[in-house]
């Protein structure tokens, strides 16, 4: 057995004497949960639902152990099952096959090294199977977000390269240079719209399958980076961009995953601002212990509304047709965020702005 | 000839969409007034509180991918408005979608005419000239 916990083994006997004897000698190598009848047994299965094994003897007055085991697989399909008797009758064991679905047959009287190798075996078969489960609702998750994936790229791939056809369409017939700049700018924006959904996808596909890297993290050379990219386009558009870094340890965390967040905040931040706001603003505060790094995010924009706020980090979600976006960022934010055990907060008031504080925790030094 | 002028309403969240509707709309010569909308439910409301024309037709051009409200979701609604106000319009959706489901959907909506697919250029527009 691998390194960890003890392997958790019901017994169900009818004879006390029986599940003495067992206790006593497997307690040491195994957890060991008894059961004198059928119902004590599904008491036990119902208390510890991560029981992997169940040995049942045959001969029980409410009921046989090959009924039993027909009878508990639906509500505890997980569990190997396996048979303890004494009378060698072919009927039952065609029983316990077909319908208990056992995994092995044992005999009594049993030796020690039976049970042991038993329950050895079948410890790994319940492994298998449980990661199969496990990797099984991986893979569903994973083909529907392909669905919704396909789905929508099909739109926001095609969508911009259409625009751009129709308006070329357009262009041809037209002889009026502003009317061609008109057209050209808007052509402009929804090519940098496609460059834009095209380097989301490329972070979520980073997010989904690529490895964290652990170093330690300095945020102000992180930020300082970033702010002179945000600082021009904040320059443009008349937009205040003021930081604050406080980092006086070392924090351990994967610098890719948290430039991912920061950077779809910000951009956010910058790119939701009410169109009338004399002093349009964004802050960012960052304060670092060794502990935890917290971010946040604050600008004065038009807000979210609280009826769109438990979605707006669903893939694809867009709370506005005010801005372009391509609905990944927040969903790419709250992954990048899954992966690195961190959390986020929203507070948002409609016209007034909107702060998204992120916490994420430090890795120890020397984990992995 | 009892072909009248028709009005034309362009309900789509591009800009640039919105755009190449609006002129290859008025290109034609055809059109009686364009309207676009980049939110479905301006657009709704604008349908709800306005006289309809007694002697010209409406047509909505409508997307289907848009946030908040979507194209479908739009129908819905104006389907949900009183006969005296829809029967003087005619929607056809137009997107960029080639999805089956999107395509097969259309046909469960009375008030779509037709499908049509993205960009919309003057030959595809003549269909829609012609009814």
């Amino acid at each position: 057995m691998s390194t960890g916990e003890k392997i958790k083994v019901l017994y169900i006997d009818d004879e006390q004497n029986n599940l003495n004897g067992f206790k006593a000698t497997f307690r040491f190598d195994y957890t060991i949960y008894l059961a004198v009848n059928v119902q004590q047994a599904y008491e036990q299965l119902n208390a510890h639902p991560d029981i992997s094994v169940i040995l049942s003897d045959q001969r029980m007055p409410d009921k046989t152990g090959a009924q039993f085991f027909e009878e508990m697989r639906e509500q505890h399909p997980q569990p190997v099952r396996m048979l303890i008797t004494g009378y060698a009758d072919i009927e039952s064991v065609i029983d316990a096959v077909n319908k208990g679905h056992i995994f092995r047959y044992i005999k009594k009287p049993w030796t020690d090294t039976d049970i042991r190798s038993a329950i050895e075996e079948g410890y790994k078969f319940y492994l298998t199977n449980s990661m199969l489960v496990a990797k099984n609702q991986e893979l569903q998750s994973a083909y529907d977000e392909l669905g919704k994936f396909a789905y929508s790229v099909t739109h926001d791939l095609r969508g911009p390269l259409l625009s751009v056809i129709g308006a070329l369409d357009l262009a041809k017939t037209m002889d009026s240079i502003d009317e061609l700049r008109e057209i050209f700018d808007m052509m402009d924006a929804a090519v940098r719209k496609l460059d834009e959904f095209v380097k989301n996808t490329h972070e979520y596909y980073n997010l989904k399958r690529g490895k964290l890297v652990f170093e330690e993290l300095d945020f102000n050379s992180i930020i300082n980076d970033m702010a002179a990219m945000f600082k021009i386009a904040g320059k443009m558009d008349n937009i205040r961009f003021s930081y604050m870094v406080n980092q006086k340890e070392a924090f351990i965390s994967d610098g890719i995953t948290i430039k991912i967040i920061l950077n779809n905040l910000l951009s956010n931040a910058f790119k939701f601002q009410r169109k009338n706001e004399a002093d349009k603003f964004v802050e960012l505060n960052v304060d670092v212990t060794g502990d935890n790094a917290v971010i946040a995010v604050r600008d004065n924009g038009i807000g979210i509304h609280e009826s769109h706020i438990s979605n707006i980090f669903s893939m694809f979600y867009r709370a506005t047709s005010e801005e372009p976006g391509s609905g990944f960022g927040l969903y790419n934010v709250k992954d990048a965020l899954n992966k690195l055990n961190g959390r986020i907060e929203v507070a948002s008031v409609i016209n007034e702005g909107t702060t998204f504080k992120v916490t994420i925790p430090g890795r120890a030094n020397g984990t992995n | 000839m009892a072909q009248t002028k028709q009005h034309f309403i362009v309900i789509d969240d591009s800009k640039l969409d919105c755009f190449i509707a609006e002129k290859i709309i008025r290109n034609t010569g055809k059109s009686e007034s364009i309207r676009s909308f980049q939110v479905a439910k301006d657009a709704l409301e604008y349908i709800q509180n306005t006289k309809p024309d007694e002697n010209a037709h409406t047509v909505i051009l409508v997307d289907i991918q848009m946030p908040v409200m979507n194209g479908f979701e739009f129908v819905e609604e104006f389907e949900k408005l009183p006969l005296h106000i829809t029967s003087h319009y005619t929607i056809y959706i137009i997107s960029s979608s080639i999805n089956d489901n999107d395509l097969n959907r259309v046909h469960n909506y009375p008030s779509v005419k037709q499908f049509l697919n993205k960009p919309i250029n003057s030959n595809n527009l003549a269909i829609l000239l012609q009814s």
